[in-house]
């Protein structure tokens, strides 16, 4: 991050400028040899553990890195488009974003390790299940407020009719969503002990806790072409 | 120059401070002819022209003059099904270096290497011609060894 080339400070050096800023901006684009080519080979993403061995120092130079890498592939994706061109290798945009993702991590378990070593909290962003103003259970981050939230004056909204009707036809909704997922389990393990009669029941009733293995045996829907009918 | 939350208040100046900034910036050629030190860039719409001045000077080390920026609407697209689907929102930044600084957008896509492919496709139309004069031939000798029908 050098800025002492920076031009303002040297209002009257205009003469012994070398085009810096032109050499700066080709990093938005792809070595020269790659243009126009179909396929460009490159590595693999950055992974946690490798991360992990480095130092602080490091991970913040990769960062610029990966940074400039992103944006030069964009830039050609982007042109590759404009050119109605394919653009070679479009993965390596993902493995950037892969190792920037990894990366991230990694800083964030770093800050939470010191944050729970000197002051007993992580340090992150707080955040809660909470019921919003619908009375559905949402996960919310927690905003800062310059002054104290008063709760008192909040909870007028709960009181709507309209409110209460989306709360009723809510339930309903999940309801018929429970009862048509349990109806979907029974018929396949019924279709299951149809087509398989000497089927170990204890690890079936282990696998689909939900039913009652030993009464859906005995039902009809249960019956196949064989003589081990219970019904 | 992020698009992460930052806290109202913490100890110690200056208040904003970031660390690993995760803004792109898309360098894309002049949609209109420009005077040859404005450089047009594609940004996130969050991103201000304070943002783009720093990354541009901090991360890149180029020297900025002025900067204007335009939020672009996406454009509204029938798909295939028939249905029409609208593109996100964009923001153009007109980034205007020193008086003395030139740029010129490469040619990415050179013709000798085009030409090179093309001639490949070539290669691939020839030899699925003759497959497919060969395969009629023997359409009807299945079987039999191809110096048979001479």
């Amino acid at each position: 991050m050098t800025t002492d080339k920076y031009f303002k400070i040297l209002p009257n050096s205009a003469f012994i400028h070398t085009s810096g800023s032109h050499k700066a901006l080709s990093e938005f684009f792809d070595n020269e040899k790659n243009w126009g080519e179909s396929e460009v080979k490159v590595g693999r993403a950055w992974k946690l553990d490798e991360l992990r061995i480095k130092s602080n120092e490091d991970l913040h130079k990769l960062w610029y890195v990966l940074l400039k890498e992103k944006n030069m592939l964009l830039t050609m994706e982007h042109a590759a488009q404009e050119e109605n061109r394919l653009f070679p290798n479009p993965e390596r945009i993902d493995k950037v974003e892969e190792s920037m993702k990894n990366l991230e991590d990694v800083v964030k378990e770093r800050n939470r390790a010191y944050w729970l070593l000197e002051t007993g909290e992580t340090g992150e962003r707080p955040s809660s299940l909470i019921e919003d103003e619908l009375g559905r259970e949402v996960h919310k981050m927690f905003d800062e407020h310059p002054v104290p939230m008063d709760h008192e004056s909040e909870d007028t909204i709960s009181k709507w009719q309209d409110v209460r009707n989306f709360q009723r036809l809510m339930k309903e909704k999940e309801f018929l969503e429970k009862r048509r997922a349990l109806r979907r389990v029974r018929s396949h393990v019924c279709k299951l002990l149809r087509r398989f009669p000497d089927v170990d029941m204890e690890k079936l009733q282990q696998q689909y806790p939900e039913v009652d293995v030993q009464a859906l045996r005995k039902r009809k829907d249960s019956r196949g072409h064989h003589d081990k009918n219970l019904s | 120059m992020s698009s992460r939350l930052y806290p109202i208040y913490q100890q110690g100046n200056p208040q904003l401070r970031i660390f690993l900034p995760n803004f792109f910036m898309k360098l894309v050629k002049p949609s209109d002819p420009q005077p040859p030190n404005v450089v047009q860039f594609i940004v996130p719409v969050q991103m201000t022209r304070y943002d783009i001045k720093n990354y541009l000077e901090k991360i890149y080390s180029v020297p900025v003059e002025n900067i204007v920026t335009h939020v672009r609407m996406g454009k509204f697209e029938r798909n295939f099904k028939g249905y029409i689907i609208k593109k996100d929102d964009y923001k153009v930044a007109y980034v205007t270096l020193p008086r003395t600084e030139k740029f010129v957008f490469p040619d990415l896509f050179p013709e000798n290497k085009q030409k090179e492919a093309d001639k490949e496709l070539e290669k691939i139309d020839t030899l699925k011609a003759e497959w497919d004069a060969s395969i009629k031939r023997h359409k009807h000798r299945q079987g039999v060894p191809t110096w048979f029908g001479l």
